[in-house]
């Protein structure tokens, strides 16, 4: 009953091998982008491999589609948990599926409440099937899909960041249920950044970096410290070498700010021409809050300080009109308007500067575009064209380019070389060093270690929602950054088991 | 096997979990403000519990309930459809004209069914198939049906109905009248279908989150469409029973209905943004709609004020809808 | 000069297209009725449409947004009503004229709220004060009607200028007006840019939820502007004014190339949407088609031009 997979895809993942055991916990991680969700989405049929094979149980396989990898076994716990709210939770577990008719034909309710029952019963776990799915709390509704999953006759099970948002009891709860699991012949496959939950919980562990396979071996054969050296270690291609420079007075200090569930007590200082880049795994919380600087998302308790003045944003325009501006993650959905052509992207956010009485006048707008597509490199199209035209690089610089037309001082910078090759990228560094030489204050988001380590004067670490750790420069290793962002404790003898 | 850490019950609360689901549910605000409102104009109104006056309220709530129980899965659904008051003139007319060549009950009714079938299935196929938002496709339709009964009646009114044809709408049955017990046995026939069927659950599944009901492979095209049509039956009967009543069809039968209708579905505890509701939420809408417009009849309100009270109650329930959904997001799940 | 955002290739074709339709339009209707291609003919029918007119120049905004206003007829209503009544209590006609546009200002406004601070789809907020503003109307004025205006207030609705009628003037000043706003200054940019992408927009400063209740209440000034024009031309302040008036707007607006999920759409299209539906308006009735029959046909109208509009952007893309 061994599961084996087996492919290589271009680009994103190269020549990956992984094979999943029946009964055991495979973990996989990697740095973000490493190629992990994408080798997790072939295995449940929403990409198709470019090269190499799919087996299940001995045959290969090809999947259409995610209703055939769960045909065939496979299921995928999402980091987005997607229930129907309304629908009562032993509904959910039927979705899409057969449900057992009474003799009249109806559903017949009494049937599916009982095997409901009986499938949670299996797990250990005690909850009211009864009940809609938007009263149960995250944690129960990651345990309804993998409830859901076990009655399709799931033999493997993907888990995908299972534990972002739980509370450690959940936690707890949670791998008692994987212990069930696999005490059953399922295969998990848990993928995460949390190391010290996979080696808790897992009996290999697979190592993903930069698309390709780096290791796979049992959880006894490594210790954490390999393991992130495994995750980052590659030699620092210097990319871009800044020029050290003097750092002028506090640009912008962050005190105590918080907000709910998605940061907590975070105190924070800028300086004029410091890079600060702020290190974190997905959902620590730092894109939160970056918009709640900008004025994005309601700040609930803390201060803000631009230049030792205080200050609250209820509006991107306002944070801008105090020279703070915010360079978006996703730049289709967040950052550029596609049909727009390239120079009405670029002055959107300084209309009101460039426009006369209100009027539009296509000769300044072209100006200012051609002043900062010259200074920015844009190539690829001329700007009257949809910017829809341009590469990723080059929308990435179009969407930069958009903010620095508001002559900001204080740059908060979210994952700005995602999605970005390689030449770009370096020149995107550039402009960032160059940046920092004019005195601007600049917050750098980024998951990738190496970026944060070249280009920042300063690393900040998120986890969680709050701030676990600050390193110098000249401090900041990625074996430190990583284990601080992954809750990896740097003393002696972190495996448990 | 070991049992759980246990897990503090607070999906259940404090409250006797059976009183704690009841108030849950979506049609309880409506229900308690029905009762306090009938109280209320018990007291106040002179002439609201005469017989004579229930009688009046029956004949306009049982066509409202009927009409509204289909629209109610239109909106579930997360469409929505203005049409009804075209279709219930058009359906009218139907079995208002087979009633008066033919005469009986079954043929009539069946015209009518018939009529609302091709309507419904008509404004169901341009929303899925043709990919018209259906605010576009049921607006169009409003004016082109009522448009419509005028090429086809070429304006004549229909007034000789014969008695059998109007059973549906004048007769009693063991001292209810028939349109009480229609009203009820949809309610309960729709109501069934609605929790027990498949169609009926996937309407919820794809009003509640149309990616994830793509996702697990649920044909939502299919299910709104089969909605739009349970509309076009329900009009058929609910014009079956309205000709009963009136005796005879005019050209603008129906006129200004839909908005009653909508009023009815939003008002009764149906969320506009669909996936939550219930038929009994549509029903008490109805019933609480009947009963304000009574009741500003008997408080001598002029009849030109109901349009204005529909779209004040209207905007209200869709505000407090938007309110609970705001406030619930912001709770812990 | 480059107009905000609209590919012009798609521009330009379409309004081919809507010339093409409106010349097949004009030869059909003349065969139907013999007074049909006459000067006399024209410059009447521009009177009818002025009132469509206006309206849908505010819609075409809305839409583009990617929102709706079903309450415009209604509207008209609720501002005749408004001065025609207020006039017939005693207070001096300018000052009801005024009234009359603050009530249609207010209108708009009220809309806005739901839409922009509870988050609520146009949709049904619209439908919702349509109900409210043709109830208030009804109900304010008794389903009574006022005819007892002035002999200037007619002036509004009847006077010419040379040969040509006062409205259409006062509706090609408004047609500048809008277009140029929309096309040439910054709230045109940001009209489109909500249309397109309202978070991308948000991120970028526009500020979307003024830029949203500036529309709603600008229609509501266009609606009281036309509420004025048709009380004046029909000399009678009723309730029932501009019922059904949103099913030709949206229509002539969509016909106009609008996209009805928005994003898209210009005002020299809608402009001749409008014509379009009021030359077939027109042409109808000469041809003594009734009312009922005309909505019938602009109904299917309305389904079959969005279901165009949307069929050939998908071709396009």
């Amino acid at each position: 009953m061994g599961l084996t997979k087996r492919f290589g895809g271009v680009t994103a993942i190269d020549g990956v091998d992984f094979d999943l055991l029946p009964g055991e916990v495979h973990a996989l991680v990697g740095e973000n982008g490493a190629g992990k969700s994408t080798l997790m989405k072939i295995v449940h049929g929403l990409y198709a491999p470019d090269e190499g094979r799919l087996e299940v149980e001995g045959r290969q396989v090809t999947f259409v589609s995610s209703r055939d990898a769960e045909a065939a076994g496979v299921a995928m716990i999402p980091q987005e948990l997607d229930l129907f709210p309304e629908l009562s939770v032993a509904e959910n577990l039927y979705v899409g599926r057969h449900r057992p008719r009474s003799w009249w034909g109806g559903l017949d309710w009494t049937a599916m409440r009982t095997e409901a029952r009986r499938q949670f019963e299996t797990l250990g776990i005690d909850i009211d099937v009864t009940l809609p799915a938007r009263l149960l709390s995250t944690a129960n509704r990651q345990i309804v899909l993998i409830a859901r999953a076990l009655m399709g006759d799931a033999r493997a099970v993907i888990m995908d960041e299972p534990t972002s948002s739980l509370t450690e009891r959940e936690v707890q709860r949670l791998f008692e249920v994987i212990k069930d699991l696999t005490e059953r012949g399922v295969g998990v496959v848990y993928v995460s950044h949390r190391l010290d939950e996979v080696f808790t919980i897992a009996d290999r562990i697979s190592v993903l970096r930069d698309g390709l396979h780096i290791k796979t071996a049992p959880v006894s054969e490594l210790d954490s410290e390999e393991l992130v050296r495994l995750m980052v270690g590659r030699a620092l291609s210097e990319l871009f070498v800044r020029n050290p420079h003097q750092h002028g007075s506090i640009a912008l200090e962050l005190k105590g700010l918080s907000r709910s569930s998605e940061f907590t007590d975070i105190d924070l200082t800028i300086h004029r021409g410091e890079v600060v880049g702020l290190a974190g795994l997905i959902g620590a919380g730092r894109t939160e809050l970056a918009q709640a600087v900008f004025g994005i998302r309601p700040v609930e308790s803390g201060e803000i300080y631009i230049d030792g003045e205080r200050v609250s944003f209820h509006s991107p325009q306002e944070a801008m009109n105090r020279g703070v501006v915010y360079v978006p993650e996703e730049r289709q959905s967040q950052g550029l308007i596609l049909p727009f052509p390239i120079y009405a992207n670029i002055t959107l956010s300084i209309l009101q500067k460039i426009a006369r009485a209100g009027f539009l006048n296509y000769d300044r707008e072209r100006k200012t575009t051609d002043r900062f597509a010259d200074a920015l490199s844009i190539r690829g199209a001329d700007v009257s064209e949809p910017i829809s035209r341009l590469s990723g690089g080059n929308q990435q610089k179009a969407m930069i380019a958009k903010s620095l037309a508001c002559e900001p001082s204080i740059l908060l910078l979210d994952e700005p070389t995602r999605g970005v090759d390689v030449g770009a990228k370096s020149e995107i560094y550039r402009l960032i060093d160059q940046l920092g030489q004019d005195g601007k204050a600049i917050l750098l988001i980024s998951s990738e270690l190496e970026e944060v380590l070249s280009m920042a004067d300063r690393v900040v670490v998120m986890r969680e929602g709050r701030i676990t750790a600050e390193f110098d420069r000249d401090e900041a290793t990625q074996e430190r950054v990583m284990a601080a962002a992954a809750g990896v404790e740097e003393k002696a003898g972190a495996a448990e088991l | 096997m070991s049992k759980a850490a246990a897990m503090p019950r607070s999906e259940t609360g404090r409250m006797p979990a059976g009183v704690r689901t009841l108030l849950l549910r979506p049609e309880a605000p409506a229900l308690i403000f029905l009762v306090l409102l009938a109280i209320v104009l018990a007291f106040s109104a002179e002439g609201f519990l005469d017989p004579a006056n229930l009688e009046d309220n029956i004949a306009r709530v049982v066509v409202l309930g009927v009409i509204a129980l289909g629209v109610n899965q239109v909106v579930l659904s997360g469409e929505i459809d203005i049409s009804v008051g075209s279709m219930l003139g058009l359906c009218a007319f139907a079995v208002g004209a087979v009633g008066e060549s033919q005469g009986g009950l079954i043929l009539p009714l069946l015209a009518g069914i018939g009529t609302g079938v091709v309507a419904g299935s008509v404004n169901g196929a341009l929303v899925t198939l043709g990919r018209i938002p259906s605010i576009i496709v049921t607006l169009g339709m409003l004016y082109a049906l009522r448009g419509m009964i005028l090429v086809i009646t070429g304006g004549r009114w229909i007034t000789n109905i014969p008695s059998d044809t109007r059973a549906l709408g004048l007769q009693s049955v063991a001292g209810v009248s028939v349109p009480v017990i229609i009203l009820v046995v949809l309610l309960v026939v729709v109501e069934l279908i609605s929790r027990n069927s498949t169609w009926g659950r996937n309407v919820f599944a794809v009003g509640g989150n149309r990616r994830a009901a793509r996702f697990a492979g649920l044909s939502a095209g299919r299910t709104r469409f089969l909605a739009f049509v349970l509309v076009g039956v329900l009009t058929g009967i609910a014009a079956a029973i309205y000709v009963g009543r009136a005796g005879g069809v005019q050209t603008n039968a129906g006129q200004g209905l839909e908005l009653q209708v909508v009023a009815a579905v939003v008002v009764g505890g149906t969320s506009i943004s669909g996936g939550r509701g219930s038929s009994v939420a549509a029903i008490t809408g109805a019933v609480l709609i009947g009963v304000i417009l009574n009741g500003l009849v008997l408080l001598d309100v002029p009849a030109e004020w109901q349009s204005a009270m529909l779209g004040a109650l209207i905007l209200l329930a869709i505000s407090t809808d938007a309110l609970r959904r705001r406030l619930l997001r912001e709770q812990p799940s | 000069m480059i107009s905000a955002a609209v590919p012009r290739r798609l521009k330009l074709s379409r309004e081919l297209v809507l010339l093409a339709i409106l010349v097949a339009l004009v030869i059909a209707l003349s065969l139907m009725s013999p007074v049909f291609l006459t000067i006399s003919n024209f410059l009447n029918t521009s009177r009818f449409f002025v009132e469509i007119g206006l309206v849908a120049l505010g819609m075409t905004l809305i839409i583009i947004t990617g929102g709706i206003d079903l309450s415009v007829g209604a509207g008209l209503g609720l501002v005749s009503v408004a001065l025609g009544f207020t006039f017939k209590a005693g207070l001096p006609l300018p000052l009801a004229l005024f009234l009359g546009v603050g009530v249609g200002l207010a209108g708009g406004y009220f809309n806005s709220l739901f839409i922009t601070k509870l988050d609520l789809h146009p949709l049904v907020v619209t439908l919702g004060t349509l109900a409210l503003y043709r109830g208030l109307a009804l109900g304010l004025s008794r389903a009574d009607a006022v005819s007892n205006f002035p002999g200037w207030f007619a002036y509004f609705g009847q006077f010419y200028l040379g040969a040509v009628p006062g409205q259409l003037i006062v509706f090609i000043v408004a047609v500048a007006i809008v277009w140029v706003l929309l096309a040439r200054t910054r709230y045109g940019r940001y009209v489109y840019a909500i249309g397109n992408n309202e978070q991308a927009a948000h991120f970028s400063g526009v500020p979307v939820a003024r830029v949203k209740t500036a529309l709603y209440v600008g229609t509501g000034l266009l609606v009281a502007l036309a509420a004025i024009i048709y009380t004046s031309r029909v000399s009678t302040a009723r309730a029932d004014s501009g019922t059904g008036l949103e099913l030709d707007v949206i229509s002539a607006v969509v016909l106009g190339g609008a996209s009805i999920y928005g994003g898209s759409g210009t005002i020299a299209g809608t402009v001749l949407g409008v014509v379009i539906i009021a030359t077939l308006r027109n042409g109808l009735t000469l041809a003594a088609v009734a009312t009922t029959y005309q909505v019938l046909i602009l109904g299917l109208l309305l389904i079959v031009a969005v279901f165009l509009n949307e069929f050939f952007r998908k071709t396009e893309e």
